[in-house]
């Protein structure tokens, strides 16, 4: 911090970086900055969620609209909590936007993020089924490119690997040093499987499937990225079959990479990131964010945000069983 | 529209994060020869009012134009504190330096007041404060809003990790001296003590603050996307 220093008319200004008493500076290793990464996300959830969108009706027909293509048991929740919501409106978003506030911040502070990552599962495996409608999944409607499986469930799945627990051994990557390198490279790949399966179903392989779904989310975003929009929707218009084969042929290849020796799996995760940067810009409009109806960011950064967990460490063998990794302190 | 008394809350948080800083800065006794006033202080004291007058109208003080004329002043300042940390320290200063949050917050709260003011000289109605705006809505570049949350909030999950991380102690250095000469030695020239006005007056409390500010201004800046 600066200082102003007074002295009778004489007034200096001084810098104090740095300063503080300084007890001790935490340790930031590469799973702690993936946490504060994802606290970050969960914050500008909350802070969305308070927007004025969330406080209308047209927040709870979005709701109910989940339910839409679901069989009984999935829809029934659904259109039940968006009743629910719909007559309670003001105080249940406001009490949805402060939870997810407090889940940035407990994941942030350092003696909460244990209790803030549990509840985040919590939290998001209810939104999942209860707000998202299992994210499309059985409905048909999911793609890659909308948010499939469900954003939400890939934040559930990012606490998961990034809690604040070591197993016995070294891990070749922070994904892996909770749950274990199989479990994660197991978790990895049945995610990147299911979104290249839901990638080739009908609705996305058909001739305007794709180009339709990246020009149905211009309406209300600025100028600059409806011209991406229009230009990307059209680059792919009536190319629906050959889109979703390469962009499965991508996504399986992406699954494989992290059973692959390291160097490879580290261009397969690239890969993951540049598809993730493509999938949030042309398929997500940055979550609709800057449309003001955005009640989150979607899934693009996640998977990035995920694929960063996955990047191996250093490396002295050409095969991930033989994978020696460096040691992480920190405890968080 | 938000709802008014979810606002009012995050004004009454700006208000105390207002107070705190104006204790902080009496605490410093300004009036006295070699007091120390910190710059961070002045920036929140006058966010925090800035801040519960956009958030509730009833708060407002001084016109927009005053405002974002005061905030470019303090960005110009933290601009210059910046790029001094930076040749002194590198990238890192931009990183966990102390200057660089708080040039956002003052390019934030520009960026903020002109953006209200837009709407206003185009003939929109109900410009007081955030409960009552409806021309918040039209902001001119709503990108630049969501970059300024984005690195609000950033700043802010930094801070509390460090914060939880005990990098900032409560206890305080003070100035044992009366000395401009010793006061700038820096914390070598004081003594670490405790007690309520040191709790006040340590740098736990300046980030605390910087922490509520960031949530609060980057939900300003997203609801006026």
């Amino acid at each position: 911090m600066t200082n102003v220093v007074v002295a009778g008319d004489r007034t200096a200004w001084r810098g104090r970086l740095g300063a503080e008493p300084v007890a001790a500076r935490p340790p930031l290793d590469a799973r702690r900055a993936l946490q504060l990464v994802l606290a970050a996300i969960w914050l500008l959830d909350g802070v969305l969620q308070y927007q004025g969108f969330m406080f209308t009706k047209a927040f709870n027909q979005m709701l109910a609209g989940t339910a839409t293509g679901n069989p009984a048991v999935i829809a029934k929740p659904v259109t039940w909590n968006a009743t629910l919501i719909d007559h309670h409106m003001v105080l249940l978003n406001a009490i949805f936007a402060t939870v997810q506030l407090l889940l940035g911040l407990g994941i942030a502070f350092r003696p909460t993020v244990r209790i803030a990552l549990a509840a985040s599962i919590l939290w998001a495996l209810g939104v999942w089924w209860f707000g998202e409608g299992l994210g499309g999944v059985l409905s048909g409607a999911a793609s890659p490119l909308n948010g499939a499986p469900g954003a939400v469930i890939i934040y559930a799945l990012l606490a998961v690997l990034l809690w604040p627990a070591d197993r016995a051994g070294p891990a070749p990557f922070a994904a892996a040093r909770a749950v274990g390198a199989p479990v994660a490279r197991l978790l990895w790949a049945v995610l990147w499987l299911s979104l290249a399966y839901f990638a080739l179903t009908p609705a996305n392989r058909a001739p305007q499937g794709v180009s339709g779904m990246i020009a149905g989310m211009e309406s209300g975003e600025p100028v600059w990225l409806q011209d991406l929009q229009k230009g990307a929707a059209s680059l792919v218009a009536g190319q629906g079959l050959a889109t979703s084969i390469v962009l499965a042929a991508a996504l399986v290849l992406i699954a494989a990479g992290v059973y692959l020796p390291p160097r490879t799996a580290s261009s397969t995760l690239v890969l993951a990131i540049v598809v993730a940067a493509f999938t949030w810009v042309f398929g997500e409009a940055f979550g609709g964010i800057l449309t003001g109806g955005g009640t989150d960011v979607n899934s693009g950064p996640l998977l990035a945000l995920l694929a960063l967990a996955y990047w191996p460490r250093r490396t002295v063998s050409a095969t991930p069983a033989t994978v020696t990794a460096v040691s992480e302190g920190g405890a968080q | 529209m938000t709802p008014a008394w979810i606002l009012d809350i995050f004004a009454a948080i700006m208000l105390v994060v207002a107070a705190i800083s104006a204790a902080r800065l009496v605490a410093a006794r300004p009036w006295q020869r070699g007091a120390v006033v910190t710059d961070t202080d002045i920036a929140h004291l006058l966010m925090g009012i800035a801040m519960a007058g956009m958030l509730a109208s009833g708060l407002t003080t001084l016109p927009d134009g005053a405002w974002a004329a005061l905030f470019c002043v303090l960005t110009i300042w933290f601009g210059y504190r910046v790029v001094r940390d930076y040749r002194a320290n590198g990238a890192r200063a931009l990183a966990v330096g102390h200057c660089a949050p708080h040039l956002v917050h003052s390019a934030a709260m520009v960026y903020m007041f002109l953006a209200i003011a837009a709407p206003a000289s185009a003939g929109a109605a109900g410009m007081a404060g955030m409960g009552g705006m409806t021309g918040m809505s039209t902001l001119s570049v709503p990108t630049l809003a969501f970059v300024f949350a984005l690195i609000l909030i950033g700043y802010t999950v930094w801070d509390l990790d460090q914060l939880s991380g005990l990098r900032y102690g409560l206890a305080v250095t003070v100035a044992v001296s009366t000395t401009p000469a010793a006061a700038l030695a820096g914390p070598s020239a004081g003594v670490v003590s405790t007690g309520a006005v040191p709790v006040l007056t340590s740098p736990a409390i300046v980030v605390g603050c910087r922490i509520a500010m960031g949530v609060t201004m980057a939900l300003m800046l997203v609801i006026m996307i």
